[in-house]
């Protein structure tokens, strides 16, 4: 027994995991620049893909860097061209643009790397079972829990110890304050975004290790994403990181008693904070309603 | 017996106290004008009477009734209109459109999904008496956007009026304005006052229509209330003169 | 000051003469005269027709009211289960069918427009995302019910019957498509009907300017719910119709790609103008049906149209007839 609930709450712990990292970034992006970035999941996919290429010339600890930094300067790339054009305009059209982007992305995925799943390869050292009762915790899982606590310690640091980082959160609160003070909110746009698809590549090259790679695969992690932002508060990146591991804890305690039900608890615990609690949990008055 | 009595509000930002302790008390006909430098909390007056965000402490009645915890929506509803200091219109509307959709709101077939002819011919009436009332006949099909800024203040104000208010409140009318369109907005809210015996809440910087159209002033500096009285008490009071009258000339 | 009782949104320039009209009407018509000559088949036209009446559905929300919905392929789906499960589980009624399509579709709108009230811009889009894939989830899981996966299989559509009279939709696509257009004539003629109407009047005003709306003693949350239950029940009504078109009824169209494309037909046809979300449902098909056809990558091709109308046309193709004067 004992077994079988850790077993589930491990489980539901990587899933969290994944959904705070996927959170964060939509939430970056969502918040700077009032942009739904619907493609998430397909840059998601493509970090993964670009370590699987990578992976041959740096080795495994040197792509697991550098595949979400290609990503991120692609996307980089792709919000100076288009997304920037949009930031202006009714939300309609930014919904639009991700969404069109979406489709692109996962198709080239597909047509490069082919329809099927491939494996990441991942170092022995991680992939060996801590203890034969318990097969279900590898050092892989350990080690991926780990890869995101640091990520997300970094995030907050960069957030608050930084320029840049000062800077996205104030745009966040006050963007047009920020702006008359002669800060440049193109360009902090522009660099919250590339962190935001970073974060989506970390989480693709992580998810390649555990379930291997395929063009769809940040697709379930998407819902689960906007979830998160709506369950932790809209405009609150803290909120962002609670909703995650709230919906990330849920979906695992929830699978112990009644496994298909994971997904479900996701959906009942929206509702009911929309109800009890309309602004999320951490959500402020005023704050992107 | 006053138709508007604020009892003594206080609207707070966070540390920044924008409205401290003001009471007012309007009576029916009456044309009361709000003055005081920029910032000085008057707009934020108006919307704490309109409803435009509540309270911090204090009391708002209308007619005696408290209404401090009124929707602003249903203020309209109980007669209280007014205009905006930056033009609230429906820029991409005609003049008659923008009065329409006043007109039928207080008529109250804002919920009706269908309209029949003779309803329609009312409505048209009465589009036609305000545009009459603010002498904007002529630019009647045009899109309000396209206006000078004076027509539009008027087409605000003729769309206020069309709610058929027990009190007008008029934030900053002629702020903007050149000396041609202030004239025009000025002998509008005369007309009103005068004529047709609207009850008015006024803010307005230009010291010539305070002076000349109020029948009481009220004086605001940093959220607090620093006089009240005829135009005559107004301009001999020295504290005005010494806080306000003597920067702004 | 000929015409007094202009909508704000209407188009001026159809307003003022019939012809677009007439002409829309006029090839909604023939359309079985002449498809086969340019290669087009009678569920295509039906296909455009369906779409065209979700995505002015949607637009009333959208072009009309300033509130943008991402999550319509809800109640588009919710319609096409409602018509399913009647004929499937109960009875071989079609006018049935479209009523139970209508009562889900429109039931939903209610409920989640409901639990949305208050929210604004980019934060509802979320929810209405959210919303429809709660329903996409429950259709996919609740394989009893709904058939999975699969869908719900194994009904056709019943054939109409007037007292003596037998219209046989199910087996003739002519005539399909003429009581997909009867239908699709009753709704535009309803939301024309709508625009043109106090209440209508106020969505537009809720548009233009929600502050304004407000203190004109209208509650603006209050009408956005309203005129997204009504939106719903129109693409609802083109969920059931997509029912009887397919004679199926399966998760994909509750997947939020049915959404995405249901904006993209809007804003490409026009979000401002009455007929635009049609001509844009109009190319949207054809150019789907043609595109996937033709090449495995059709996804990219489709990802370059929505990319394109953003970057390019983001008035749409009726934009610019209708686009008005500014100051
Ligand atoms: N919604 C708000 N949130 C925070 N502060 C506000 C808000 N509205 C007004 N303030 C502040 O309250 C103070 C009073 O503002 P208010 O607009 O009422 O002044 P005013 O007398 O109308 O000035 P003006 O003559 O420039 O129109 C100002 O310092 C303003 O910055
Ligand atoms: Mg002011």
């Amino acid at each position: 027994m004992l077994t079988l609930v850790l077993f589930n709450v491990t489980n539901g712990l990587i899933l969290g995991m994944f959904y705070v990292l996927m959170a964060l970034g939509v939430s970056l992006i969502l918040n700077l620049s009032n942009v739904i970035n619907f493609a998430h999941g397909n840059f998601l996919a493509l970090g993964g893909y670009l370590t699987f290429v990578l992976e041959p010339y740096l080795g495994y600890w040197g792509a697991l860097l550098a595949g979400p930094i290609c990503v991120g300067i692609i996307g980089l790339i792709i919000e100076r061209t288009a997304i920037r054009r949009v930031y202006d305009r009714d939300p309609v059209y930014s919904l639009l643009l991700t969404f069109g982007l979406a489709f692109i992305i996962q198709d080239l995925c597909r047509t490069i790397w082919g329809p099927n799943g491939l494996p990441l390869s991942i170092p022995n050292a991680l992939n060996s079972p801590l203890s034969q009762q318990f097969f279900f915790i590898t050092g892989y899982r350990i080690f991926l829990i780990a890869v995101v606590i640091v990520a997300v310690a970094a995030l907050f640091g960069f957030l608050t110890y930084t320029r840049v980082g000062t800077r996205i959160r104030a745009g966040t609160f006050d963007i047009e304050t920020v702006s008359a003070l002669g800060i440049n909110i193109g360009l902090l746009r522009s660099l919250n975004f590339a962190v935001g698809i970073f974060l989506a590549g970390l989480a693709g090259v992580l998810a390649g290790g555990q379930i291997g790679l395929n063009p769809n695969m940040g697709d379930d992690l998407l819902l689960p994403a906007f979830i998160a932002i709506i369950v932790g508060g809209v405009g609150s990146l803290t909120g962002t990181l609670v909703g995650g591991l709230v919906i990330g804890v849920a979906s695992a305690v929830t699978s112990i008693w009644w496994p298909a039900g994971s997904e479900v608890i996701m959906y009942i615990l929206m509702i009911v904070v929309l109800l009890v609690r309309p602004r999320g949990i951490m959500g402020e008055e005023g704050v992107m309603t | 017996m006053s138709l508007l009595e604020v009892r003594s509000v206080t609207k707070a930002f966070g540390s920044l106290v924008a409205v401290n302790d003001v009471s007012l008390s309007v009576a029916p006909g009456e044309l009361r004008a709000i003055i005081g430098p920029n910032g000085a909390g008057k707009t934020t007056f108006f919307n704490l009477i309109t409803g435009f965000f509540p309270p911090t402490s204090g009391h708002i009645l209308l007619d005696g009734k408290d209404i401090t915890e009124v929707a602003a929506v249903d203020r309209v509803g109980m007669g209280m209109a007014r205009t905006f200091q930056i033009t609230e219109i429906f820029p991409e509307l005609t003049v008659r459109e923008n009065i329409r959709v006043a007109v039928e709101s207080q008529a109250g077939l804002r919920l009706r999904p269908w309209i029949n002819r003779r309803q329609t011919a009312e409505v048209d009436d009465k589009i036609d008496e305000m545009l009459v009332a603010t002498r904007l006949t002529e630019q009647a099909d045009r899109l309000v956007g396209e206006l000078s800024h004076g027509d539009q203040r008027s087409a605000e104000i003729a769309m206020a009026l069309a709610l058929k208010p027990r009190i007008l409140l008029l934030d900053e009318p002629t702020a903007g304005m050149g000396e041609q369109e202030t004239f025009q907005v000025a002998g509008l809210i005369r007309r009103l006052h005068k004529h047709t015996g609207y009850t008015i809440v006024l803010i307005e910087h230009d010291m010539r229509v305070v002076f000349n159209l109020a029948d009481r002033i009220m004086v605001l500096t940093e959220g607090t209330l620093l006089a009240e009285g005829t135009p005559d008490e107004i301009a001999a009071n020295p504290a005005v003169q010494a806080a306000y009258l003597g920067t702004a000339e | 000051m000929s015409e007094t009782t202009i909508p704000a949104m209407a188009d001026r320039t159809q307003q003022r003469n019939w012809l677009p009209l007439a002409a829309i009407w006029l090839v909604l018509i023939t359309v079985p005269i002449w498809l086969p000559y340019v290669g087009g088949y009678n569920a295509l036209a039906s296909r455009v027709l369906v779409f065209g009446l979700a995505a002015m559905g949607l637009n009333l929300l959208l072009g009309f009211t300033g509130t943008m919905s991402f999550g319509h392929a809800a109640y588009f789906g919710l319609g096409a289960y409602g018509a399913g499960f009647v004929l499937r589980y109960w009875i071989h009624s079609t006018p049935l069918a479209m009523l139970a399509a209508i009562l889900l579709g429109t039931a939903a709108g209610a409920l989640f427009g409901a639990l949305m009230a208050k929210r604004t811009g980019i934060y509802f889009a979320m929810l209405t995302i959210a919303f429809a894939q709660i329903c996409y989830y429950v259709a996919y899981s609740w394989n009893s019910v709904t058939g999975g996966y699969d869908g719900l299989r194994g009904f056709q559509r019943a054939p109409l019957h007037f007292g003596p009279y037998i219209v046989n939709i199910r087996d003739n696509g002519v005539l399909f498509y003429y009581f997909v257009l009867a239908v699709f004539a009753i709704c535009t003629g309803l939301m024309a009907m709508l625009l043109r109407s106090p209440l209508g009047r106020s969505f537009i005003a809720i548009r233009e300017n929600p502050r304004r709306t407000r203190f004109l003693g209208i509650p603006v949350e209050r009408h956005v719910w309203i005129s997204f239950t009504i939106s719903a029940f129109f693409t609802s009504v083109a969920g059931g119709l997509y029912a009887l078109l397919n004679n199926f009824a399966d998760p994909t169209a509750l997947f939020y790609v049915i959404s995405g494309n249901i904006v993209i037909m809007a804003v490409m046809g026009g979000m401002r103008s009455f007929w635009g979300p049609l001509i844009g449902a109009a190319v949207f098909v054809t150019l789907q049906d043609y595109i996937s056809s033709m090449t495995v990558n059709w996804m990219s091709f489709i990802g370059m149209i929505f990319v394109a109308v953003v970057l390019f046309f983001p008035r749409g193709l009726l934009g610019f007839i209708g686009r008005r004067r500014r100051a």
